[in-house]
């Protein structure tokens, strides 16, 4: 696959240092915008300062009886967050699947980012964890 | 990273301005992109850096706005810049009452009534406050009573402190009083030697820093962080220095502020010297006392206390000073202009007028303590201060308001005590003080404001001087009631309140009662002027001037010159009743070329005349003294002269003359305050009238 021009770019989530230069890992493209809606989906209304918009009530649900119903209910939610503050991922699919067993919901985003001719899948498993 | 957008903005406070103009300052480089995504990490960081920026920037903005005083916002910030102008918040005043305190049945050759002794007040709402001696005062005892004729007594709970002094862990002599409402003018301060030996010093408070040395009885007060005050020594050069071991006394009284104001019934809660047997007569009631200045007052104050450097020299200094007064008083509005002013000039004197709070004028002792306390020490040496009372005009207001009921769900009284309140706060937040000015158009917009379905409202001023005759000894009274007044005829010229009682000059055992004063009506007395229209000529002797008119009295002089025409006519005697003159020149009998002389006379529209009238018992009005004072229209002076009733009928022995005045805009100067009376129950009259259609 030939070189293409990276147009996203951010800072590593893990603040990994890179081997060579030492300076901190920066992730690109699919991987920073699937990183960035992991984050989105784990930040709640009122976490930003000045900025209670941002985030959902996710973490809500999840303390909810498992249900096919909150599954639907968190599908609609994370379709209008990506919509709203992650701009750079066009939706092409958003599945909540329950675990029961482990207490957890399964994500499945399927979304097209710009300037990649394939879909990205990112798969984040959402837990209480309080 | 350098770039076009390399310089980033730093005089932001706000959170999102400062985020933008990190995301702006992060444009000039290309290795990071996401800035602008709401959950990059990036992003993330952003809020972190943004929110610390804002955070410091709002830290720095307080702590400058608190490091100036027109800006802080801290009581203790404020009372801090105010210690760097010399200036000590006022605190607390109580209010403080006088008595005169009788203890019977005394063995003993004297009798000491002790600092605070405590006394407890009538109930005022429901509370019964107490009040206690800040001093202890001894007398003689006469035939087994004591008398101790004039104590001031204080309101608030006293309170005694001991501190000993230890050089380790109070290495600066700095004791803390931990009450907030203490009213420091009570606080004495004693120094004991030691806890082994009871001999001790009284302690001052330290006010001219020139005088100190390393001798001066002195302590200095501050309020402390947190409101409450706080005391320190001196360093053995500025005022002595306290000695290891040495136990400081601290006595001083809490108030509970202005509440207790106007208490004036006591009863004695302790037995002085064992004796119980006591009366206690009110003197003067307790006076308003004050709450602690407020912040506004200090950013206010401390200014000018500065710029007056304790020396009343300019206005500004005197009333400063006398705002300031450690005595305790309180005051609504000072006044002072200097002598020159006055309508007969007195040079080298400063006059005072001082309104006190919650009273009409201050007691003659209040007087002198003010003078010689609190003014003198401070004013120029040749200059003499001379403090006057207030002198109040009354304002007598009668408001009819027209009203739509179909634009109201209020009932006509409730409208007239709507607008009865509206007059009321509007005349006290314009008037009640020196150099203010009541304008009638003011009371009408406020009396409009009142409600939508006010039509239209006029309003009538009349003018009242209120006055306590002497009883005994027949008196000139001059009322100046500070605006030209209007002639008028019986009740609508100058008339009087209550009835007063008369002794009958003819027979001294019979009292008339029912006796009011009242203008003379169409008294236009006498001739002011006489003006030459044609001097004539040819006068070889004086020619006589007769006054021909329906007054009488009037006579008058011709001046001739050389030339024999007439120079000038001078009036004698102005006469009295004239409303119409004619002047009459009349050659001498044995002048024989005398003639064309011929003159107009101007007839006397400034001053009028005052009677006294009665209904006898076939109630028929009687006039009993057909000149009792005098009206200067063009003044506004009303002069009663020999006036000497042996009654005024009412509570007070309070008697009111009430003038109209020919204009509605009043202006106050020097100590006149014009005021609509709290207590008159007739001061303002609003006729309410529906309108029908």
């Amino acid at each position: 696959m030939a070189t293409i021009n990276k147009i996203y770019s951010d800072i590593d989530f893990a603040f990994t240092k890179k081997p060579v230069t030492a300076d901190v890992a920066l992730s690109y493209d699919a991987q920073a915008v699937s990183r960035s809606i992991r984050n989105l989906l784990n930040t709640q209304n009122y976490d930003r300062l000045f900025n209670p918009d941002l985030g959902s009530q996710i973490t809500g649900l999840l303390f909810e009886n498992i249900s096919p119903i909150v599954a639907s209910t968190m599908e609609t939610i994370i379709t209008n967050l990506i919509t709203n503050y992650e701009p750079r991922a066009k939706i092409q699919s958003v599945k909540v699947s329950s675990q029961p067993d482990l207490n957890a919901y399964n994500v499945t985003i399927t979304f097209y980012v710009e300037n990649a001719t394939l879909p990205t899948t990112t798969t984040i498993l959402l837990e209480r964890n309080r | 990273m350098a770039g076009a957008n390399s310089q980033i903005l730093m005089t932001d406070l706000d959170f999102n301005t400062i985020k933008n103009n990190l995301k702006t300052y992060l444009q000039s480089q290309d290795t990071l992109k996401d800035y602008n995504y709401e959950g990059s990490a990036l992003s993330t960081l952003l809020d972190v850096l943004a929110y610390n920026t804002q955070y410091n920037a709002y830290y720095l903005n307080m702590v400058a706005n608190e490091m100036f005083l027109d800006s802080a916002i801290q009581r203790s910030s404020v009372v801090s810049q105010a210690k760097l102008l010399n200036y000590i918040p006022q605190s607390s005043l109580s209010p403080a009452a006088t008595i005169r305190f009788v203890v019977n049945q005394v063995s003993a050759a004297s009798l000491t009534l002790p600092k605070f002794t405590t006394f407890m007040s009538e109930a005022i709402d429901g509370i019964n406050y107490n009040f206690v001696t800040t001093d202890s005062t001894t007398v003689a005892v006469s035939a087994n009573t004591a008398t101790f004729p004039s104590v001031s007594i204080k309101q608030g709970i006293p309170s005694t402190l001991s501190f000993t002094v230890n050089s380790t862990s109070n290495p600066k002599y700095k004791f803390n009083i931990p009450e907030t409402n203490l009213d420091t003018t009570t606080l004495q301060v004693l120094v004991q030697q030691s806890s082994a030996n009871a001999s001790y010093q009284i302690y001052t408070k330290a006010e001219n820093y020139l005088t100190l040395n390393s001798s001066s009885l002195v302590y200095f007060l501050q309020e402390s962080l947190d409101g409450t005050y706080d005391i320190y020594f001196g360093d053995n050069i500025l005022g002595k220095q306290l000695t290891n071991g040495n136990i400081v006394i601290v006595s001083y009284v809490v108030t509970s502020g202005t509440d207790a104001a106007g208490a004036n019934n006591f009863v004695l809660m302790d037995s002085v010297g064992g004796y119980g047997n006591t009366a206690i007569t009110p003197i003067s009631a307790a006076t308003t006392g004050s709450v602690k200045e407020t912040i506004d007052s200090i950013k206010f104050q401390a200014p000018k206390a500065y710029s007056a450097q304790k020396r009343a020299v300019t206005k500004e200094d005197y009333i400063t000073v006398i705002q300031q007064n450690n005595l305790g008083y309180a005051f609504d509005a000072v006044n002072v202009w200097g002598g020159q002013e006055n309508s007969t000039p007195v040079y080298g004197q400063v006059f005072i007028a001082v309104k006190p709070a919650g009273a009409y004028t201050l007691t003659a002792t209040q007087k002198q303590r003010l003078i010689t306390d609190v003014i003198k020490p401070v004013s120029v040496m040749t200059v003499e201060p001379t403090l006057v009372d207030p002198d109040y005009t009354y304002i007598q207001m009668t408001a009819n308001v027209l009203y739509d009921t179909k634009k109201t769900n209020l009932t006509s009284a409730q409208i007239q005590s709507a607008v009865k309140t509206a007059i009321s706060n509007l005349a006290i937040t314009n008037l009640n003080t020196f150099n203010s000015t009541f304008s009638a158009t003011d009371f009408t917009n406020a009396i409009a404001a009142v409600s939508n379905s006010i039509i239209t409202n006029e309003i009538t001023v009349k003018l009242q001087k209120k006055f306590y005759p002497n009883l005994t000894t027949p008196s000139t009274y001059n009322l100046y009631y500070g605006t030209s007044l209007e002639r008028g005829m019986f009740q609508s010229g100058v008339t009087s309140s209550p009835s007063v009682q008369f002794r009958n000059p003819l027979n001294l055992a019979n009292i008339i009662d029912g006796v009011y004063i009242e203008e003379v009506p169409t008294s236009t007395g006498g001739l002011e002027s006489i003006a030459i229209i044609n001097p004539g000529y040819g006068y070889q002797f004086t020619p006589t001037v007769t006054i021909l008119g329906d007054g009488t009295g009037a006579t008058a002089e011709a001046v001739i010159t050389s030339s024999g025409s007439i120079r000038a006519i001078n009036v004698l005697t102005a006469g009295t009743g004239y409303t119409s003159a004619i002047v009459q020149i009349t050659p001498n009998a044995a002048d024989t070329t005398g003639a064309l002389g011929a003159a107009t006379a101007t007839l006397i529209g400034r001053y009028g005349t005052l009677r006294t009238y009665y209904n006898d018992s076939q109630n028929v009005k009687t006039v009993f003294n057909n000149s009792i004072g005098t009206i200067d229209y063009v003044e506004g002076i009303v002069t009663l002269n020999s006036f000497g009733p042996i009654q005024v009928n009412n509570d007070l022995g309070q008697l009111t003359i009430t003038a109209k005045p020919t204009t509605t805009i009043i202006s106050s100067s020097y100590n006149r305050i014009i005021t609509i009376d709290p207590y008159d129950s007739g001061a303002i009259v609003v006729n309410v009238t529906a309108k029908t259609t």
